[in-house]
């Protein structure tokens, strides 16, 4: 409970029990809405389901409109919200090992609790391969990743400042950007629906 | 595409386009923390004593903008030189928030009082505006050490407090035209008030011996 807790305003105890009945109902939508299907997630990879990238994008979007004008309403400070500094190198490398790994598992960190939760072995399996990684990662942390830790820092950049463009106008160029994309996959989709028979649309369960 | 699809995408196409012509995000006056206001509270940097008030004045300092919180008739009646008056109740207006919101002037409230100008700083503190200070003791004490200073007792009257004495008489002449002759007089005696000791030390000292 971001703003809540730190300004004192929701004592400890209730701000676990908030974030465990959050935490919940987000793992209930995640299996209600198909997600914790692997076929659904690996399906933007392939090609087959737009769902995930439609859902990511719009969350992004909403929540980029939404923040931009509630601050210019003045009900929400936005220079109060934090963002990390950026390091441009692990980033890449990262979001590339992220990336394969939703593609070969077909789950992301949060569906795989969803799907464990609803009994699925292979997000078990998944959950132990991400156990594995973070705590091999926090074992060879100072010692191996020291340097490429450290690459590519940008400092804390927005990307609008960083073009040198304004705001407003950043938020629209990512929504044609976004729309464009929601079309491209929407067009990719279809082709992949009449190639595709009856029989092994089915079979994928989405 | 779905019906549900376009509409999500047309609604967030005109929110974008909107977005377009609003400015950039600078940050929101807010209103800053408890700890902070707590430690400001007790810290009494707030405070600017009389004294130095009407050295302000008399210098003519161009940085200083005294106001009255007091309630306009008592303004009327009497304020210090050069005081607007904005009454408690008024000090969040619009209209006068640009004298609080600034760092351009060193603005002092004023009361009877310290308290209703410490309740005014506490408020407009809390809305994070800087700058604002508190005369101490308020027009009370500004009577009582500006306008009619009290002479410290003889054997007290060296060093800092001599000096804040001689202040404060040639700041009531500044502020009331009382006459100079009268500190003239008062001032004079300080001097011989030393050697009066001494002597009264060498009758004890020969009477001992």
């Amino acid at each position: 409970m971001g703003p809540l807790y730190p300004q004192e305003l929701l004592n400890p105890e209730y701000n676990l029990l908030i974030g465990a009945l959050i935490g919940i109902g987000f793992g209930f939508l995640l299996e209600a809405s198909g997600f914790t299907n692997t076929r659904k997630l690996a399906g933007v990879f392939y090609g087959y389901d737009a769902t995930v990238i439609k859902v990511f994008f719009t969350a992004a979007l909403t929540a980029l409109i939404g923040l931009f004008f509630m601050h210019y309403l003045g009900w929400i400070d936005i220079t109060l919200t934090f963002y990390p500094k950026t390091f441009w190198i692990p980033t890449l490398i990262g979001g590339a090992i992220m990336g394969l790994g939703f593609v070969i598992g077909g789950f992301c960190p949060g569906t795989s609790l969803s799907a464990a939760a609803s009994g699925k072995v292979d997000a078990m399996a998944f959950i132990v391969g991400v156990m594995l990684g973070i705590f091999g990662f926090i074992f060879t942390y100072d010692t191996l990743w020291e340097s490429l830790r450290k690459s590519g820092n940008m400092g804390k950049v927005n990307i609008a400042q960083w073009i040198g463009i304004k705001e407003g106008l950043f938020i629209f160029l990512f929504t044609v950007i976004a729309i464009a994309t929601f079309w491209i996959f929407q067009k990719w989709q279809d082709s992949w629906k009449q190639k595709m028979s009856e029989e092994d649309i089915n079979d994928l369960g989405i | 595409m779905k019906r549900r699809e376009v509409l999500i995408i047309a609604l967030l196409f005109i929110g974008s386009a909107m977005a377009i012509f609003l400015p950039d995000t600078k940050p929101l006056k807010h209103i800053i923390g408890a700890k902070q206001l707590l430690y400001e509270v007790n810290k009494e940097g707030r405070y600017i004593t009389t004294d130095e008030v009407a050295k302000m004045i008399m210098e003519k300092d161009p940085s200083l903008l005294l106001i009255d919180i007091r309630s306009p008739e008592a303004y009327k009646k009497y304020s210090l030189d050069g005081a607007i008056n904005i009454p408690f109740n008024k000090i969040l207006d619009k209209s006068n928030i640009d004298y609080f919101d600034q760092d351009v002037y060193t603005t002092v409230l004023f009361s009877n009082g310290s308290s209703l100008a410490d309740e005014a700083w506490l408020i407009l503190r809390s809305y994070d505006y800087k700058g604002n200070k508190v005369m101490k003791g308020g027009l009370n004490q500004w009577y009582k050490t500006i306008l009619n200073p009290q002479k410290p007792a003889d054997d007290e009257l060296t060093g800092a407090l001599e000096k804040q004495y001689l202040f404060r008489k040639g700041a009531q002449i500044y502020f009331t035209g009382a006459t100079p002759v009268s500190t003239a007089k008062s001032s004079k005696p300080k001097a011989p008030s030393k050697p009066v000791v001494k002597r009264k030390k060498k009758e004890v000292t020969g009477g001992c011996g």
